[in-house]
């Protein structure tokens, strides 16, 4: 009864982990440009985080490492260092980002400019992580995140064709815009992958004290919570494709996402757009956070924890505190909050090789997973998702650029 | 045992299970005719920077012992209070109480000097 309990409430923790700002952005930004086109990069990416969350929480219950205990051990301190760093900058942008979110959803809402919004929103972030525990941090998220339900209900309103959603299963380049639709695929998939994701959940299979007995919970929990994640983003894209799309509206901020709703919900649609977005990116800032002083404190080998008292981790908790407010600064200057979220997205793909590798590496060791060591079914998968992101993003970035992104 | 494998870069716990930082260097001890000895281990951050280069190390030296907990040298640990050691992935264990050693300055400055003074740190 109780390993139910842990699975139901693990699977509203991934579902909160899954639909961030980056989620949000991407599907609205496929659907409204390239209508179903991008149902496969969307479906791609979902089986790939399925299997490397999985990997991260199964780590985490076999060899009672979290991720990056592991490789520094493995590998030492220089490459670390290298991943210290990547990690952290992806960190910082994707964290700028999710605060971005959460302002814009307090503009939508008040009609106050976002970037007045930036201090108080990280102050609030910030004083949760402070004052709360691991467990009410990740369930009360959980709980709200509900809301992005919204989207599902909207999209069996709206009645959408099954034969061209079958369609965009299967990938295909559109005529035009070739390099832009390419932009979107990678950033699609950087958002789906997200490397705090798998740090963060082997981080909290040790603070939830996982031992080998959690391996079934931890497969069911990766499995049906990021399918239900994905199904919200899928249904993101889906409204976004029959709702924008054929008016010609082009999501290039996040004010022309919000009315996706509208058309569907009417006036309510609005705001349970704002209060999604609201909601997933605040769930997403926590993790990242959290995430951000977790791996700096497992690197160096401090104290750490989210349900431990700030006194008792001082330098745990100075990382989180100084970070919230640097990243809350690049939308103080105001920064537009949709393009550094489809930026951050893209060059989470760049950088999943260097993330990725050592970690395949480690779940196919026997000294750290013993006989849960990785299938070769896992690792195909991996592996040949992560080289296409990678391959994808190397071209589609600079063109992008080029383009005037 | 396997020096680098099991001992260098794992989690170092005092003989309370606190964390004290990890073994961020190892030092060996070259003997004429006789074969080299493990005399101790080093934890903190100039020894670690010192594996990225060697000049970093007596950057973060510097740095370290001028600010804050003033503190710069790295912390060495005689092999002998090595109570416990890491093969298959436990924590290597010394024999100290953490809280009164080099290891936890800053930690123990940080708590003090700043963490403290913001409302709700102990609770």
């Amino acid at each position: 009864m109780k390993k139910i309990l842990q699975i139901a409430l693990g699977i509203l923790t991934s579902i909160g982990g899954f639909l961030d700002v980056g989620a949000i952005a991407t599907s609205a930004e496929a659907g409204s440009m390239f209508g179903f086109h991008l149902l496969w990069a969307l479906i791609l990416g979902t089986i790939c985080v399925i299997f490397l969350v999985e990997m991260a929480g199964r780590i985490a219950a076999v060899s009672k490492h979290t991720l990056m205990d592991a490789v520094r051990e493995h590998f030492g301190f220089r490459f670390q260092f290298i991943l210290l760093c990547a990690e952290i900058g992806i960190d910082f942008l994707v964290l700028a980002s999710e605060i971005g979110g959460i302002c814009i959803a307090l503009q939508l809402v008040t009609g106050v400019d976002f970037q007045w919004w930036a201090l108080p929103v990280a102050f609030c972030i910030w004083l949760l992580i402070w004052k709360g525990t691991f467990g009410l941090i990740e369930n009360g998220v959980a709980f709200l995140g509900l809301v992005s339900l919204v989207f599902v209900i909207a999209t069996f309103k709206l009645h959408p064709s099954l034969t061209k959603l079958g369609a965009g299963l299967l990938p295909t380049l559109p005529q035009q815009d070739t390099a832009h639709y390419l932009f979107i695929a990678v950033s699609i998939l950087g958002a789906v992958i997200s490397p705090y994701l798998f740090y963060f959940y082997s981080s909290g299979g040790r603070e939830d004290k996982w031992d080998e007995g959690y391996i079934g919970v931890n497969r069911g929990v990766a499995a049906v919570g990021m399918s239900f994640g994905s199904v919200v983003s899928l249904c993101v894209l889906i409204v976004a494709a029959l709702v924008l799309q054929p008016k010609g509206i082009q999501v290039d901020s996040y004010q022309q996402a919000a009315l996706m709703l509208t058309q569907p919900l009417g006036y309510w649609g609005f705001l349970l757009f704002a209060a999604t977005l609201g909601i997933a990116c605040l769930g997403a800032a926590l993790e990242i956070c959290l995430d951000t002083a977790y791996i700096v404190s497992q690197v160096f080998g401090w104290n750490w924890g989210a349900s431990v008292r700030p006194k008792e981790a001082a330098r745990f908790s100075l990382v989180y505190t100084v970070f919230v407010f640097l990243a809350s600064l690049l939308m103080v200057i105001g920064l537009d909050p949709l393009k550094l979220t489809l930026f951050s997205m893209a060059l989470t793909a760049v950088i999943l090789p260097l993330e990725i590798f050592p970690f395949l590496i480690l779940m196919n060791d026997e000294r750290y997973v013993g006989k849960y060591r990785n299938g070769w079914i896992s690792n195909s998968v991996v592996i040949f998702t992560i080289a296409l992101a990678f391959v994808l993003a190397i071209f589609s970035i600079p063109l992008e650029l080029i383009a005037g992104g | 045992m396997d020096v680098i494998r099991d001992v260098l870069d794992h989690q170092l716990v005092d003989r309370n299970q606190k964390k004290m930082g990890r073994v961020d260097g190892i030092v060996v001890e070259l003997r004429d005719g006789q074969p080299p000895r493990l005399t101790y281990i080093e934890v903190g951050m100039p020894a670690l920077a010192r594996r990225l280069h060697p000049r970093f190390e007596h950057w973060i030296a510097a740095l370290q012992s001028k600010w804050g907990a003033r503190r710069g040298e790295t912390f060495r640990i005689p092999w002998s209070q090595v109570s416990d050691f890491g093969i298959g992935g436990v924590d290597v264990v010394v024999d100290l109480e953490a809280e009164a050693t080099p290891a936890l300055a800053w930690e123990k400055w940080l708590r003090e000097q700043i963490i403290s003074r913001i409302p709700g740190a102990s609770s």
